[in-house]
């Protein structure tokens, strides 16, 4: 039996594809039909921290009160820009690209290891998820889906040592790579200049490599008590509870399990950008010119 | 007819991986989703190695086989490496049934250490040797001490709600000879 412990073991490292998609497979019959136990019990336990919190209603009120008169200030800021924004997009004539969509999904288990970061969801197959898609939560960057069984998917955290994202910082514009490593805020690596940069500047995906969609809300920068550059992350990831998976069209996909190496693009999808479609038209023009 | 010993015997089993389930179940729960530095005890291992000090006949290496790697393939882990050595461990006990049936608790308690921390060296060790990312020396370690703290409660949970105990001199198996 150890033999086949160890033959097993040398098999998931040769074949690891192969043994993955098994245990996608596994994974997305037995974790389903754990859920009408599970759900009741997560609610169960929040419920039990909300009434911890129901202990401290009065401050909590106060607290929010004080934070609601800040926040009328900054919604006349807020209503201002847009107006601004508006008005600036139509003198511009720009179109949000209409590709980016999403699809939401409900987080049905962790990972169940202190050494993985990753969460299932109730998407899968059957819903159109594709590998390497961005995963959101209400407001920031959470992971990329990693494994697609037909009725979950795997979302591997940004907190995940496995984890790299290509990110900007913004107001300076460095690129660097969010590298995963386990703690609760992620590290930034491959900085040109890690002294350019200030603590609480944000961080939005960059759009490298075709990973992800340019200027997805990661987080801000912090120094960690190491000294070291690390992103506190605007996910929350103490309640992962809905998740929103990007339908980004223009990536690419990965049609093999287990592949690293992006290779064919996704076929295109819908309507095109505004973009694509002058060159196209130019290049029309070019065309019956000759 | 089955005989009640052996009708005793499958049930422990059953329990045994039912107990193991819902410990694993527990533990995929999605509660908390932050990345810690304190990883929670393992306490599937723990219960595999106290069972196995109390009544070998109640987790066959087959079932530990079985359980185990299922564990290792829901918990995103290598398939194998972890259920291998927690074969090792436990057929190492196994084999000593005879000098941990009168071992006192701290002895046992130490023995239990002792094989925990050589299973999660040989984890790292086979993790870096196949150039698998091995999580961090330290969280593991950590791991490891909470295992073991515990396994005491480990120990007496299975002893009061399941009614396991060490195996008394007099008694004897299905076929009357002697444990």
């Amino acid at each position: 039996m150890v033999v086949l412990c160890l033959g097993l073991f040398l098999l998931w490292r040769i074949d690891s594809p192969r043994v993955e998609r098994f245990r996608i497979a596994l994974i997305d019959r037995v974790v389903p039909s754990f859920e009408w136990a599970s759900v009741p019990l997560t609610r169960m336990s929040n419920m039990v921290e909300a009434a911890q919190s129901y202990q401290r209603l009065y401050e909590q009120n106060q607290e929010l009160r004080r934070e609601l008169q800040q926040m009328e200030s900054w919604k006349e800021a807020a209503v201002r820009l847009e107006e601004q924004n508006a008005k600036l997009l139509a003198l511009n004539n720009v179109r949000l690209d209409p590709r980016l969509t999403s699809v939401s999904g409900v987080v049905i288990a962790d990972s169940g290891s202190p050494f993985r970061q990753s969460v299932l969801v109730n998407l899968g197959r059957h819903d159109r998820i594709v590998d390497g898609w961005a995963v959101m939560d209400g407001l920031g960057l959470v992971g990329r889906i990693s494994g697609v069984g037909d009725r979950t998917s795997r979302v591997v955290l940004l907190t995940d040592a496995a984890s790299r994202i290509p990110v900007t910082i913004l107001p300076s514009g460095q690129r660097g790579i969010l590298a995963g490593d386990n703690t609760a805020a992620p590290l930034i690596e491959f900085l040109e200049d890690a002294d350019a940069v200030e603590a609480g500047s944000r961080v939005v995906t960059s759009g490298d490599g075709k990973l992800f969609p340019a200027g997805l809300l990661v987080g801000q920068l912090a120094r960690g008590p190491d000294e070291r550059i690390r992103v506190r992350l605007s996910a929350d990831y103490e309640r992962l509870e809905f998740l929103r998976v990007l339908r980004s069209h223009g990536a690419q996909i990965i049609t093999d399990h287990g592949g690293l190496i992006l290779t064919d693009p996704l076929p295109e999808l819908g309507s095109q950008t505004e973009g694509e479609a002058t060159e196209e038209d130019t290049a029309a023009a070019e065309a019956v010119g000759e | 007819m089955i005989d009640p010993v052996t009708l005793r015997i499958f049930g422990y089993r059953a329990l045994f991986a039912a107990v193991v389930m819902v410990l694993a179940f527990g533990r995929m729960l999605p509660l908390d989703m932050t990345a810690t530095n304190l990883p929670g005890p393992d306490l599937i291992t723990a219960l595999a190695m106290a069972w196995v000090l109390r009544r070998p006949a109640y987790v066959p290496a087959g079932l530990i086989l079985i359980v185990f790697l299922i564990c290792d393939m829901l918990f995103q882990q290598p398939p194998g490496l972890w259920t291998m050595l927690v074969l090792l461990a436990t057929e190492f006990l196994r084999a000593r049934q005879a000098l941990s049936r009168e071992l006192p608790f701290p002895l046992e308690w130490g023995l239990v250490a002792l094989l925990t921390f050589a299973m999660i060296s040989g984890h790292q060790m086979m993790l870096g040797l196949f150039a698998v990312d091995r999580p961090a020396l330290k969280l593991a370690l950590v791991q490891g001490v909470f295992t073991l703290v515990a396994y005491p409660v480990v120990v007496f949970m299975s002893r009061w709600a399941m009614g396991l105990r060490k195996a008394t001199p007099g008694e004897a198996d299905a076929l009357g000879s002697r444990l």
